[in-house]
């Protein structure tokens, strides 16, 4: 087994950054999976994306257009 | 006055943050890497267009490795020609083959260098900027610039009026976020622009012996709520940052728009005034794509946002400055004593919070009307430290302001195991029930009357088991004062005869960071009409009080401070509370008896304690 790369578009951990943590995952090649040095997550690109949607689960009003301040 | 000012700031890093750790992933460092330099003055060029095509001028802040190349330094006399950009210097973007070389270290943050390193590389880069463009820069700026320098480039260099002098809240929540990696400790300072004094950069000048000489400017204008809580470099004009914090679906982020209008909406709370910043440094946009989100997306939200800009501007609602235009239009507009106001809504997670934010030259602090009106953030500015930070000083990295107040680092309205945490807040008794008006939520309205900004929080009602009652809150912060008078009054209770108890209580510590910090020393002192009391604080879980308090007090010798309360009406008892090891905090207090449509009306007051 070869050492790992970032890979594509240097995903973050998911979990990680569900506890406000930025930590860019590497990518093992022979597993087709993007593993986390610091937790224990690990995923393909499908479920690092899944994930990632979840994470948003806090942002209520991310897709709400506000005008009004008061 | 009535303006929405804009500056737009580029710079044309060579060795761009992040860049060659993310370009350079499985290759030996080498910040001379020819793609690297290439790739860096393309996406400099390309921000420029953007922000040109859009109808904007820029403030070009060039970087000392920019000022070695030549493409750059033409770049940026083109566009001033042209487009009328402002040249600038920036203390960002050190790192280069001749920094390395001459200076022997890695270290890149201006603010962590000695004192006489810094002096040496103000001078070069100064000098350096000199002979590429045969005059000197009246703006300049890093992600922080702390006191001293300031000074220094002041005293060299005159001219200079405007500076980027720090990130908001950007301290151990953007160090914790980088995996413990990212020494911007620097809490504590204004969100908007300020004049900085010569003692303190966080700490607003509070008259002309103390005026530092610069207007300063934030690097970004940052959600005032959401980077409270959470990581800093998520919620800002920054449009990458938006996208680092996920806050967009299928290429849209309405956030961003939202960020800007709200920042846009703070007009009314500061005599027609209104700021707003975008600095985003050429990293952010690598070819590699970065934060998940790949190089088209990180441009398209550049040009997104820079466009929103301009539809603003087209409809005559937001003026594009230089920064040291910026600067002379502050001066011209602004005094030294008047406030910065914001009452800041919630606009991301759907929780209809609020949160006033206020800074003035003696103090920053923030109400929470989630809390019913709880002080969660106090910043004793009128004590204007003297901190030195970098090497060489006791404090190499950390370059906050230190807090009396931070619940979020000091546990607030406390729900865990046994202790206190930082809070402002009132408690109201009532036959052996007791409420905190911490669990009160709540609303609050902005209005101003000559020199007194007031915050006027929606009634709320309280529930004992056999007597109800509400209550309003009003906090009213007078310019140039340093205190904030804070009324209790019930307007209405379910027996008209009855008498509850109103205490009204300040918990605080010190520290920059979340961790403890040694409170031995900390005088504790009761002021009654005929006795006082003191302790010297010793963790010894004390308590005195006093009957006709004149005064509770804290003086905070670390940080030279003295906290006090005061009662505004009679009849009233004074109390302070020492803590213990497992929970390092002082509680003051006064409380009194009341009843329908009476007040209790105190004063919490910041002074320097030496």
């Amino acid at each position: 087994m070869s050492q790992s790369g970032k890979g594509r578009l240097n995903y973050r951990c998911p979990s990680c950054f569900m506890r406000d943590l930025d930590i860019d995952m590497f990518y093992d090649k022979d597993r087709d999976e993007y593993y986390c040095l610091r937790c224990q997550y690990t995923g393909n690109e499908k479920d690092v994306l899944e994930k990632n949607e979840m994470a948003r689960f806090r942002y209520r009003n991310m897709l709400k257009r506000i005008t009004t301040f008061d | 006055m009535g303006k929405f000012i804009l500056n737009i700031i580029h710079r044309p890093e060579m060795v761009p943050e992040y860049a060659e750790k993310v370009t350079g992933q499985g290759k030996k460092e080498d910040i001379s890497r020819k793609s690297l330099l290439t790739e860096s003055l393309d996406i400099f060029r390309l921000q420029q267009k953007i922000a040109h095509d859009n109808g904007f001028k820029t403030t070009i802040q060039m970087t000392y490795a920019s000022l070695f190349n030549e493409e750059a330094v033409a770049l940026a006399k083109e566009h001033h020609e042209k487009y009328g950009d402002e040249i600038s210097l920036t203390l960002l973007g050190l790192p280069c083959k001749e920094f390395r070389e001459k200076y022997k270290t890695k270290d890149f943050c201006i603010w962590m260098f000695s004192m006489e390193d810094k002096k040496s590389i103000v001078t070069d880069v100064f000098e350096k900027f000199h002979q590429a463009f045969g005059f000197y820069p009246t703006s300049t700026g890093s992600y922080y610039l702390d006191a001293e320098l300031t000074n220094y480039i002041k005293q060299q260099y005159p001219m200079v009026t405007c500076a980027v002098a720090t990130c908001w809240e950007e301290g151990p929540k953007a160090y914790r976020t980088c995996n413990n990696s990212w020494y911007t400790l620097f809490d504590g300072g204004p969100w908007n622009p300020w004049i900085p004094s010569k003692q303190n950069t966080h700490s607003p000048a509070a008259n002309e012996a103390e005026d530092s000489g610069i207007v300063a400017i934030p690097h970004l204008s940052r959600d005032l709520l959401a980077c409270f809580d959470g990581n800093g470099s998520n919620f800002g004009t920054h449009p990458q940052n938006v996208l680092r914090g996920m806050i967009y679906k299928n290429g849209e982020y309405p956030y961003l728009y939202n960020l800007i209008d709200q920042y846009r909406s703070l007009a009314k709370y500061n005599n027609g005034y209104a700021y707003n910043m975008m600095f985003v440094g050429p990293g952010w946009m690598n070819k590699m794509g970065r934060w998940e989100a790949p190089y088209e997306l990180l441009v398209k939200s550049y040009e997104d946002g820079m466009a929103y800009y301009a539809e603003l501007r087209d409809k005559g609602e937001i003026e594009d400055m230089t920064m040291t235009e910026f600067a002379c239009w502050y001066r011209a507009n602004k005094t030294y004593t008047e406030p910065e106001c914001a009452l800041w809504k919630d606009i991301l997670y759907g929780s209809e919070k609020q949160l006033f934010w206020y800074v003035d030259p003696y103090l920053r602090t923030c109400v929470d009307m989630n809390q019913g009106g709880a002080l969660i953030d106090l910043r004793p500015y009128v004590s204007k430290l003297d901190w030195p930070v970098g090497i060489g000083t006791k404090h190499v990295q950390d370059a906050s302001y230190p807090f009396l107040i931070q619940s979020m680092y000091r546990a607030g309205y406390f729900t865990h195991y046994a202790g206190e945490g930082t809070i402002k807040s009132c408690k109201v008794s009532y036959q052996g029930e007791e409420v905190d008006l911490c669990l009160c939520r709540t609303k609050a309205r902005f209005s101003q009357e000559g020199k007194d900004r007031i915050l006027t929080l929606d009634p709320v009602e309280i529930e004992f088991s056999d007597l109800t009652i509400k209550l309003v809150s009003t906090f009213t912060f007078t310019e140039g004062t340093g205190k904030i008078k804070i009324s209790r009054k019930i307007i209405e209770m379910s027996n008209p005869d009855a008498v509850v108890h109103i205490n009204e209580y300040t918990t605080a510590c010190y520290g920059t960071t979340e961790y403890p910090e040694d409170m031995y020393g900390i005088i504790l002192k009761c002021i009654g009409k005929n006795d006082v009391k003191e302790i010297v604080y010793k963790y010894k879980c004390r308590e005195e009080s006093v009957l006709n308090a004149r005064k509770v007090e804290a003086v905070v010798p670390q940080i030279d401070t003295r906290l006090s309360m005061t009662p505004v009406v009679d009849g009233v008892e004074g109390y302070f509370r020492e803590g213990y090891a497992f929970s390092p905090m002082f509680t003051l207090g006064l409380t009194k008896n009341i009843s329908n449509n009476e007040e209790m009306i105190t004063c919490l007051n910041l002074e320097k304690a030496d």
